[in-house]
């Protein structure tokens, strides 16, 4: 069972990474807005899985709540307020698509050779571990969230109290750009 | 005898030549400079009397001097400046670097033209000092006698000259003043044409005179008398002389410059074909007919042949012609005016005639027998216009002699003058036109009967005929006029029995009242300004001091004055003088041969002249004109030959011939010469306007077009590309994210994948 | 467990689709959530090799990133929504005004 398991956890992270592309070619060749928006929220979740697999068991839960359970919700709103219905789309894509198509599958195949050429070409390097390692005594894998808590409040307090700003920043922005106009 | 040409070795050099000149030339600018202003006219009579006065008085002086000296040396010369300095001039004997100089020279010729200059001068502008009174109240008085001072000057340059040079001034300045005073009354269109007439006429000669002057100045190689006459025995020498590319004997080329300078002296001195002028320069005042178409400028062309005597000797062919036209003239014209009734014009005429006398006697060889007659001529012509002058002043400026008669009750003094030089003109012995006129008939006999020196005796013959047929026609014409004029009754005051007058047109008059519209008829009874003329309005009256002497002395000179020159047959009677007088400046060919044995012709001839032919034309036309008051025979004789009279009157149409054949056609190429012009001129300014506009088109379009275009066009690219590059910026940002992208991907491919 | 080059196999297509989204839809929202595949995917990546290498740092600043990514969403869609009031779409061909 365990190997079983093991083997499965072992092609976990391809299961849901490609669920996780999945949604987002369903996000980008959907035509309904809100078809995009499910498709994003099963990205989002996807993505959070192979967080997961990843043993980053403190990001998995941030992208759960932060992403799908607060973003999506936010872009769900906003769908709804815009009411795209009322208009006549000029097209779902823009003039440019094929070319930019063209342009994104040539960038991807150079890459993939690239990536293919140190995979398994003769200078095929040796993959990088995963194995994780000891952080000031802690393993991040079997211990994530102290460790993250340790670095976030250790080490990175300063980004994260700036980010607490940022927030803020944003949140008055936002309320201030989408404020009705006054009379 | 042989004698050499008169080198004159030795001549006198005087200081005071230059004034003799000069002084007619100081009192013509004077009167021409103040007289305007002057309020007293007798000033201007001062300066031009004076001057002319001491200038007698000088040549006299002269005269004596010469007369003091050896015939060889008999030459008072002066260089007032040199003139010109020419460079090397290319002539026969080479090169010559000629000097030409303002010089005078009073040899025997000259003095005795100065005298005549100067002292008949001296006497018509005594004379006109009374003719011209009218016009000392217009104002008009200065100028006239500025203008004869001015003649003066030139024909004393003309006569006292030192070399071809000066000759050609005072024949110009004489043409200049010819022209000048036949039309001082320049407001009469008639006058101002007669003058012009004559300039062109003269011009037409002169002409020719240059000509012959720039052919002599090639053969010798100087202008200088002197020199020319010294000269002349070593060019006859050669055996051939090459000008222009012509090779001929040296009197090929002799004949050649005395026919050019005779065409000089036939403008000059009215002989056919330019005598045309001379008729009607008698639109001048009577003092200038008498002065310059009587006694000087028409005997310019005389003094020149008399001065180049060296050249026609030597040619043969040039004499002939001189000879042939003289005659020609001489009884052309005596016959034209047998049919004039305007006195001057026969007196005109007249002139012509005698000129043409004296060119005969030229051109028979006999240069002093020719010269002798132009100074019996110069007195007893001068006396008779100075005498015509008188009767058309006390006629109230009446011409036609039809409207006179019987004016020698009135004006004796003017009759006994006239008379006198009518009787010298006819050649009765012995008044001086016998002596002089005879002498040229012989010797043109002569040259027949003793088989002439210089031309074929056929041609003396003829000219012969010629001569005695014009001596006739004189003798009839003058009488004619002073019967017409003097005797029988006089028919201006209306009083004319015989129908004989004719209206008056008195369009010659000298004064400005409007006296045309006015016969005669209003003589008696109402008052014109006459009084001004110094007699009342009942008839005519003899004319003042001032104006009957100088035609008295006139005629008394050419009563006398006949006695310088007895001709050898006549040898008792005195000597003649005069030709040895002037013999040492002619050139002497060859020694003088026999004719002194033929003597008894001569008596014959002279005989027969004075006794039998002048006396039958005086008295023909004494039957004529003076027996029958009516004049029945000559009107007969109109009656039976009415073509013939008018062909006659009117001068044989020759001015209208001339008229039609040379004047017309030049006019007609003077018109279209000017049309040309006008349309080549205007033509080119037009074009040159039109050049202007259409370059400045062009400039215009070139600057709008291609300068402007070049402007344009740079902003034009600067549009293109900008508009180019504006297009890059679509305000999409999904664009901007393209090619963002697109520029990452260009990057990475450079950069990471292309290991 | 998962190879380190499928990890980032599988971030780079994540990363690749958002960037075809980008470039290709219209519509503002379905652009804004492409951008945030970006984000998840850099994510990622992050998080891998802060697996590799054993330290929390990666994994921190994908915490951080994710914060920040919540933010400009915020931001953005407030700016859509402002956007749509005034030119009452959300194509964002038609928000072209500065276009030249």
């Amino acid at each position: 069972m365990e190997t079983l398991l093991a083997s499965i956890g072992h092609y976990m992270f391809l299961v849901f990474g490609l669920m996780a592309v999945a949604g987002a070619v369903a996000l980008v060749a959907s035509k309904n807005a809100v078809h995009s928006v499910v498709g994003f929220l099963f990205a989002m979740l996807s993505v959070s899985g192979c967080y997961l697999c990843l043993n980053a068991e403190f990001l998995a839960v941030a992208q759960l709540l932060v992403y799908s359970g607060g973003i999506v919700v936010l872009f769900l709103f906003v769908v709804m307020l815009v009411e795209m219905t009322k208009f006549k789309e000029k097209g779902l894509f823009q003039t440019q698509t094929p070319i930019s198509l063209a342009l994104v599958v040539l960038g991807v195949v150079g890459f993939l050779t690239v990536f293919l050429g140190t995979w398994f070409g003769k200078n095929a390097a040796v993959p990088l571990t995963l194995e994780p390692g000891l952080d000031q005594g802690l393993n991040i894998a079997t211990q994530n969230a102290q460790a993250v808590s340790r670095g976030l409040f250790g080490g990175y307090l300063l980004p994260f109290e700036i980010l607490s700003v940022i927030l803020l920043v944003a949140l008055v922005g936002a309320v201030t750009l989408a404020k009705k106009e006054r009379m | 005898m042989i004698m050499e040409p008169a080198l004159l070795s030795t001549p006198l050099h005087s200081s005071v030549l230059w004034l003799i000149p000069f002084l007619p030339l100081f009192g013509a600018i004077l009167n021409g400079a103040t007289g305007r202003w002057l309020k007293n006219t007798k000033v201007v009579d001062f300066f031009a009397l004076g001057s002319m006065a001491v200038s007698f008085l000088l040549v006299v002086y002269t005269f004596i001097q010469l007369m003091g000296r050896a015939p060889v040396d008999r030459s008072v010369t002066q260089t007032v400046w040199t003139w010109l300095t020419l460079g090397d001039a290319h002539v026969l004997g080479g090169l010559t670097t000629n000097t030409m100089t303002w010089a005078y020279k009073v040899d025997p010729l000259s003095a005795c033209m100065g005298l005549l200059v100067t002292g008949v001068g001296f006497l018509i502008h005594l004379f006109s000092t009374g003719y011209m009174a009218d016009e000392r109240k217009n104002g008009q008085y200065y100028r006239f006698m500025a203008y004869l001072n001015l003649f003066v000057f030139s024909m004393l340059n003309l006569v006292l000259g030192a070399n071809m040079i000066m000759m050609f001034l005072g024949w110009e300045g004489v043409g200049l003043c010819s022209y000048l005073l036949i039309g001082f009354y320049f407001e009469r269109e008639y006058a101002a044409i007669a003058g012009k007439k004559a300039f062109v006429t003269n011009r037409i000669g002169d002409f020719g005179f240059l000509i012959g002057f720039f052919l002599i100045f090639m053969v010798y190689g100087s202008v200088d008398f002197d020199t020319l006459m010294g000269m002349t025995r070593t060019i006859l020498a050669r055996p051939e002389i090459t000008l222009f590319g012509l090779s001929h004997a040296p009197t090929w080329w002799f004949n050649l410059i005395g026919c050019c300078l005779f065409l000089g002296a036939c403008g000059k001195s009215a002989q056919i074909p330019l005598y045309v002028w001379l008729p009607d320069a008698m639109a001048g005042p009577t003092p200038v007919s008498a002065l310059i178409h009587a006694a000087t400028m028409v005997t310019s062309g005389l003094y020149m042949i008399a001065r180049m005597n060296f050249i026609y000797v030597n040619a043969p062919v040039a004499l002939s012609l001189v000879l042939f036209i003289g005659a020609l003239t001489a009884l052309v014209a005596a016959s034209m005016g047998l049919a004039q009734y305007d006195i001057k014009k026969v007196l005109a005429y007249s002139t012509v005639s005698q000129l043409g006398f004296m060119f005969m006697g030229m051109g028979a060889g006999a240069f002093s027998a020719g010269m002798f007659h132009v100074f019996t001529h110069a007195f007893f012509k001068a006396a008779l216009f100075l005498g015509s002058g008188s009767v058309i002043m006390a006629c109230h400026h009446e011409q036609d002699m039809r409207n006179m008669g019987g004016l020698r009750k009135y004006m004796p003094w003017t009759f006994a003058s006239m008379g006198i030089a009518t009787l010298a003109i006819a050649g009765i012995f012995p008044f001086s036109g016998f002596f002089s006129k005879d002498e040229i008939l012989w010797k043109v006999f002569e040259g027949w009967y003793a088989g002439g020196t210089y031309h074929g005796s056929t041609l003396s013959l003829v000219t012969w005929c010629m001569g005695m047929i014009a001596a006739f026609m004189t003798a009839f014409y003058m009488v004619r006029l002073m019967v017409m004029t003097f005797f029988g009754e006089y028919r201006g005051a209306g009083h004319d029995p015989h129908g004989l007058t004719v209206p008056s047109e008195v369009h010659h008059a000298a004064d400005d009242h409007s006296h045309d519209a006015h016969g005669h008829d209003a003589h008696g009874h109402d008052a014109h300004g006459h009084d001004a003329h110094g007699h009342d309005a009942h008839g005519p009256q003899e004319v003042p001091w001032n104006m009957w002497v100088p035609v008295f002395i006139l005629a008394l000179l050419a009563l006398v004055g006949g006695f310088l020159n007895i001709p050898h047959s006549l040898h008792w009677l005195g000597s003649s003088h005069f030709s040895e007088w002037i013999a040492p400046i002619l050139y002497q060919v060859h020694p003088a041969e026999g004719p002194e044995a033929a003597s008894s012709i001569e008596y014959i001839l002279m005989f027969v002249a004075t006794v039998i032919w002048a006396p039958a034309a005086m008295g023909l036309a004494w039957v004529f004109y003076g027996a029958d008051p009516t004049w029945a025979r000559p009107r007969a004789f109109v009656k039976r030959f009415p073509e013939l009279f008018e062909w006659v009157n009117a001068k044989y149409y020759i001015d209208e011939f001339y008229e039609a054949a040379f004047i017309g056609p030049c006019k007609q190429l003077g018109a279209q010469l000017w049309a040309f012009d006008v349309w080549a001129v205007d033509g080119m300014v037009n074009g040159a306007a039109r050049t202007t506009l259409n370059v400045s088109h062009a400039a215009h379009w070139f600057d709008a077009k291609i300068v402007d275009g070049l402007v344009n066009l740079v902003a034009w690219i600067l549009q293109q590309v900008s508009g180019g590059f504006r297009k890059l910026q679509s305000g999409r940002v999904q664009n901007y994210a393209f090619v963002m992208f697109l520029g990452f991907l260009v990057f990475a491919f450079w950069k990471f994948l292309a290991c | 467990m998962a190879d380190m080059n499928q990890v980032l196999f599988v971030s780079f297509l994540l990363f690749s689709v958002g960037v075809a989204g980008v470039l290709i839809r219209r519509n503002a929202l379905v652009i804004l959530m492409c951008v945030e595949l970006m984000l998840n995917a850099a994510n990622l990546n992050l998080i891998a090799f802060a697996r590799h290498s054993g330290t929390v740092g990666g994994q921190a600043f994908a915490l951080l990133v994710m914060g920040l990514a919540a933010a400009e969403v915020a931001i953005g869609l407030a700016l859509v929504v402002a956007l749509y009031r005034k030119k009452d779409t959300i194509q964002v061909d038609q928000i072209n005004l500065l276009k030249g």
